[in-house]
């Protein structure tokens, strides 16, 4: 069995890769992706406990962190939608006041 | 039964009602509110001698009226409002209501028949004026007695200050109200040590504080004395509540406000110097004399300052010009030998001075206000003459109570002041020299008192007329008459109470009735027995043998010497100005001692440097740091702001370093990195 | 015309050290724990089963877990919500009225990203001609 350590260190790296896609990016789709990135890694460790304790809670939490992705995408892309009406672009250095 | 005690709180709560009457309604009042104040005032004073009347029979009362800070639990002190009638308060009752009737009375005359504006605030704070002082005479607690003490003073400033708009009054009544504060902070220190110590400030009854304080000396009850012994820290206490005694009835070196205080208008000088503001102080000593007599060195110093203040104030009275400023002296003369008469152990002679000095001051300071109207306001002097013709009531009713003052048989301040040396005498023989220097002084006294009272008399209505004013002067009407008939006869005849001097010749008659008055009642703590015992267990005073007959032809052949020196000097058709032979003496006495310079170099040399020091320290170290804490957190501010930038980005930065350093902290704390 | 997609590099790669830093921390923090080894599952377990009966709270799974009902109906809720959210955001209001939700095709951006280019000095004229005679 593979240790759960080497689980970790995957999830440790692709959390930071989507971390480092939100810090140096400005695209908001871009964003939407790199969180995308960061919540799977959430799961991944779900998962990898899941299995280190022999029980399914972990991987029935990966489901509604799934589910719960897929909202966070519905709202995001609408405020994604609202930033490009505001600012005619998707960038989110743009948005830098509460209002315009 | 329903007697007099109950209607006892009418006394005080009387002049209150004319005060807010005048205050609210008087502009629409006949007189400006005058008839309200004069029907408080009689009414007090018939109430004052139905509880005269009842506490003559034996009685008396001691009773919390109202709590207004209940203490909870142990070791806490409860504030309340009570009275407290004793024999004491009953005689200073009918002084005080009697003295603020006739002051009523004459201010129809001296303030309405003069078309005064303000007519309304003048009655209000009469009326003020008078409930505070009658509730500060039956307070039956410290505190209580504190606080009315306080209105009193705030009055006298208010009264003082009548004539806002002219210079003098107000700066005189901004003195007044400063001078007699300084003093009350040591009073209030002395209050706040007093429940500290004994916790409570009742006057009389089981648990007084004098009561306690006895215990405590004698090894009966424990109290908290933050160190000291029981002695000494009792003395202090005396001592700092002296210091409130002191402002207000204008002992050295705090009497500078009295004779400013002349800037008001004379029927408040009346009341305040006669009856009521002044009387305060030693009033207040003798209400509590069960204290003071525990503590020979307090009773030392109060005679020691008053021997000195009868003197010294005496000598000042002698070269002044206005009418007004040899009373205002006189005021501290007598108030200076009523000190002495405490401080000596002699509390009924004291008492007895405080009686006759309150008839006859009013007399002569109501008096002086009839010479006032008549001179159409000049006080000089030096511009009157002659008066005694033109205006006889007057001149009869002033002489006599120039007479009490000066202290010629057989008017009554001859019979008090003579009892207050008398004491001083037979105490000091007795091994007290500090009191045989209080003697002394007083003894001196007595001839600059019979001195500069003749030569007021003499300048003011005999000789000829030295301006046109006098040789004409303005007329004055019953209401100026009538008080001054009636004080008149009081001045001449009270001494009658205390004959003391005659009682010893004579074997027994006429009885001392304010002696008897005194000592006995149903609040024994509070009589002149007790005290006696109290003076001779713990100040150790015993008596030397002298006749008092003996000590009262010493005084008397002073005083007569000096109204025979004002007499050569000043009874003749054209007096001279004899100040000028004074030379040096002179300036130094008509610029009272320097007393009014040295305070102000006090207060620049040394208070306003100081207080300079306290205010750049407020406004560098108190406000600078109020200051340097808002410019640091402006400019911090100012600073942090900028990571505010409002791109998202940014923040997911700061979160992330925030994140990290938090996980690097943590790792370092659990041992994670070892 | 259209025009290759490219990398866009506009953003500093600066703040990306903070991610490194982040994961270098953690990791040192793994790698210095000691985990012992896991329990697994047992070879036969219905582990997908398990997971539908835990999701509807019925004990009938093989895997031990949790149930987890409540959390499906709010999860279920929040869905809802996101749904009504995304699209309460995405419509576009014009004088009160809602109009379509479609975009533009882009034509906007293009638009002021040829303006913007047309006002600047520094790029080629040539390709502000090119845009233009593509638009007409």
């Amino acid at each position: 069995m593979v240790p759960v350590e080497w689980y970790l260190l995957l999830a440790a790296a692709v959390f930071c890769i989507g971390l480092f896609g939100i810090l140096t990016r400005s695209n908001a789709l871009l964003f939407l992706m790199s969180v995308e990135l960061m919540l799977n890694a959430a799961n991944i460790n779900l998962v990898a406990f899941s299995a280190y304790w022999g029980n399914v809670t972990g991987q029935t939490f990966g489901l509604f962190t799934m589910a719960l992705a897929a909202a966070e995408v519905a709202v995001g892309i609408g405020i994604i939608l609202v930033l490009y009406r505001n600012f005619d672009d998707v960038d989110v250095t743009l948005a830098k006041g509460m209002r315009r | 039964m329903v007697g007099a005690f109950d209607y006892a709180p009418a006394i005080v709560l009387l002049p209150f009602l004319s005060f807010v009457l005048s205050l609210t309604a008087g502009k629409y009042l006949p007189k400006g509110g005058a008839f309200g104040g004069i029907a408080a005032t009689a009414g007090s004073l018939i109430l004052s001698a139905w509880v005269f009347l009842t506490v003559s029979a034996g009685n008396a009362y001691n009773e919390t009226l109202y709590t207004w800070a209940a203490g909870v639990g142990e070791g806490t002190t409860t504030l309340t409002f009570g009275l407290l009638l004793d024999p004491l308060a009953a005689m200073m009752l009918l002084i005080v209501s009697l003295v603020a009737l006739l002051v009523h009375v004459f201010s129809l005359g001296y303030m309405n028949d003069e078309g005064e504006t303000g007519l309304p605030r003048y009655y209000a704070g009469l009326g003020l004026f008078t409930a505070s002082m009658l509730g500060f005479v039956v307070a039956d607690n410290l505190l209580m007695a504190f606080m009315f003490f306080e209105l009193v003073g705030l009055c006298s400033y208010l009264l003082i200050g009548f004539w806002f708009r002219e210079e003098g009054p107000p700066s005189a009544a901004k003195k007044a109200f400063l001078v007699t504060r300084f003093g009350d902070y040591f009073f209030l220190v002395g209050v706040v040590g007093v429940f500290a110590t004994f916790g409570t400030a009742k006057f009389a009854g089981e648990a007084a504080f004098p009561v306690i304080a006895e215990e405590a000396l004698a090894g009966g009850a424990e109290v908290t004395t933050f160190g000291f012994a029981p002695e000494t820290w009792f003395t202090i206490l005396g001592l700092l509540i002296l210091g409130g005694v002191i402002g207000k009835s204008a002992q050295f070196p705090l009497h500078t406000w009295l004779p400013d205080a002349m800037e008001g208008p004379t029927p408040v000088s009346a009341l305040i110097h006669a009856a009521t503001m002044v009387a305060a102080g030693v009033y207040l000593v003798a209400r509590m004399y069960g204290f003071y007599a525990l503590s020979p060195t307090a009773l030392g110093i109060v005679a020691l300052v008053g021997g000195f203040t009868a003197l010294f104030a005496a000598t000042m009275g002698v070269v002044k010009r206005d009418i007004k400023q040899v009373l205002a002296y006189s005021t501290i003369s007598q108030y200076g030998y009523m000190m002495l008469g405490l401080g000596a152990g002699g509390y009924v002679a004291a008492t007895f001075h405080l009686l006759t000095h309150a008839f006859f001051k009013a007399l002569l300071f109501l008096g002086a206000g009839a010479v006032i109207i008549a001179m159409h306001h000049d006080e000089d002097m030096w511009n009157m003459g002659g008066l005694k013709n033109r205006m006889p009531v007057t001149y009869y009713t002033f002489l006599s109570g120039s007479l009490a003052l000066a202290g010629i048989v057989p008017f009554a301040g001859f019979w008090s002041k003579d009892e207050v040396l008398y004491e001083a005498l037979i105490h000091g023989l007795a091994g007290s020299p500090l009191l045989l220097a209080g003697y002394a002084m007083g003894l001196v006294a007595v001839f600059f008192t019979g001195f500069y009272t003749f030569r007021m008399v003499f300048l003011t209505f005999h000789g000829e007329p030295r301006t046109e004013t006098a040789r004409n002067p303005h007329g004055v009407r019953w209401n100026v008459k009538g008080p001054l008939v009636v004080l008149g006869v009081l001045a001449a005849t009270v001494g009658v109470v205390n004959m003391v001097p005659l009682h010893d010749l004579t074997g027994g008659f006429p009885p001392e009735y304010l002696h008897d008055w005194l000592a006995h009642g149903e609040l024994s703590a509070l009589t002149s027995e007790h005290y006696g015992e109290l003076l001779h267990d713990y100040a150790g005073y015993t008596s030397a043998d002298v006749a008092s007959y003996v000590a009262g032809a010493v005084s008397l052949a002073l005083a007569l010497a000096g109204v025979l020196t004002a007499h050569v000097l000043y009874n003749v058709a054209d007096p001279d100005e004899h100040t000028a032979k004074l030379g040096a003496v002179k300036t130094l006495w008509y610029n009272n001692y320097y007393q009014d310079e040295y305070q102000i170099w006090i207060a620049e040399s040394f208070v306003l440097p100081l207080a300079r020091l306290a205010d750049k320290f407020d406004q560098g170290i108190v406000d600078g740091v109020v200051n340097g804490v808002s410019s640091v957190s402006l400019f911090a501010g100012n600073r942090i702001r900028r990571i505010q930038t409002g791109v998202v980005s940014n923040y997911a930065v700061l979160l992330t370093l925030g994140l990290t350093a938090l996980l690097v902290v943590f790792g370092v704390l659990g041992g994670w990195f070892v | 015309m259209t025009t290759r997609p490219e990398l866009n590099t506009t953003g500093s790669l600066l703040p990306g050290l903070a991610a490194v830093a982040l994961f270098v921390v953690m990791a040192v923090a793994i790698l210095r724990a000691s985990f012992g080894d896991p329990q697994g599952f047992a070879a036969d377990a219905g582990i997908t089963a398990s997971i539908g009966y835990a999701m509807f709270d019925l004990e009938m799974g093989s895997v031990p877990g949790e149930s987890f009902l409540a959390a499906l109906i709010v999860v279920a809720v929040a869905l809802d919500a996101a749904l009504d959210g995304s699209l309460l955001l995405a419509k576009r209001e014009e004088d009160g009225s809602p109009v379509a939700l479609l975009a533009d095709g882009g034509r906007r951006v293009r638009d002021r990203l040829r303006d913007g280019e047309a006002s600047s000095d520094t790029e080629g004229g040539a390709d502000a001609d090119a845009d233009s005679g593509g638009d007409a």
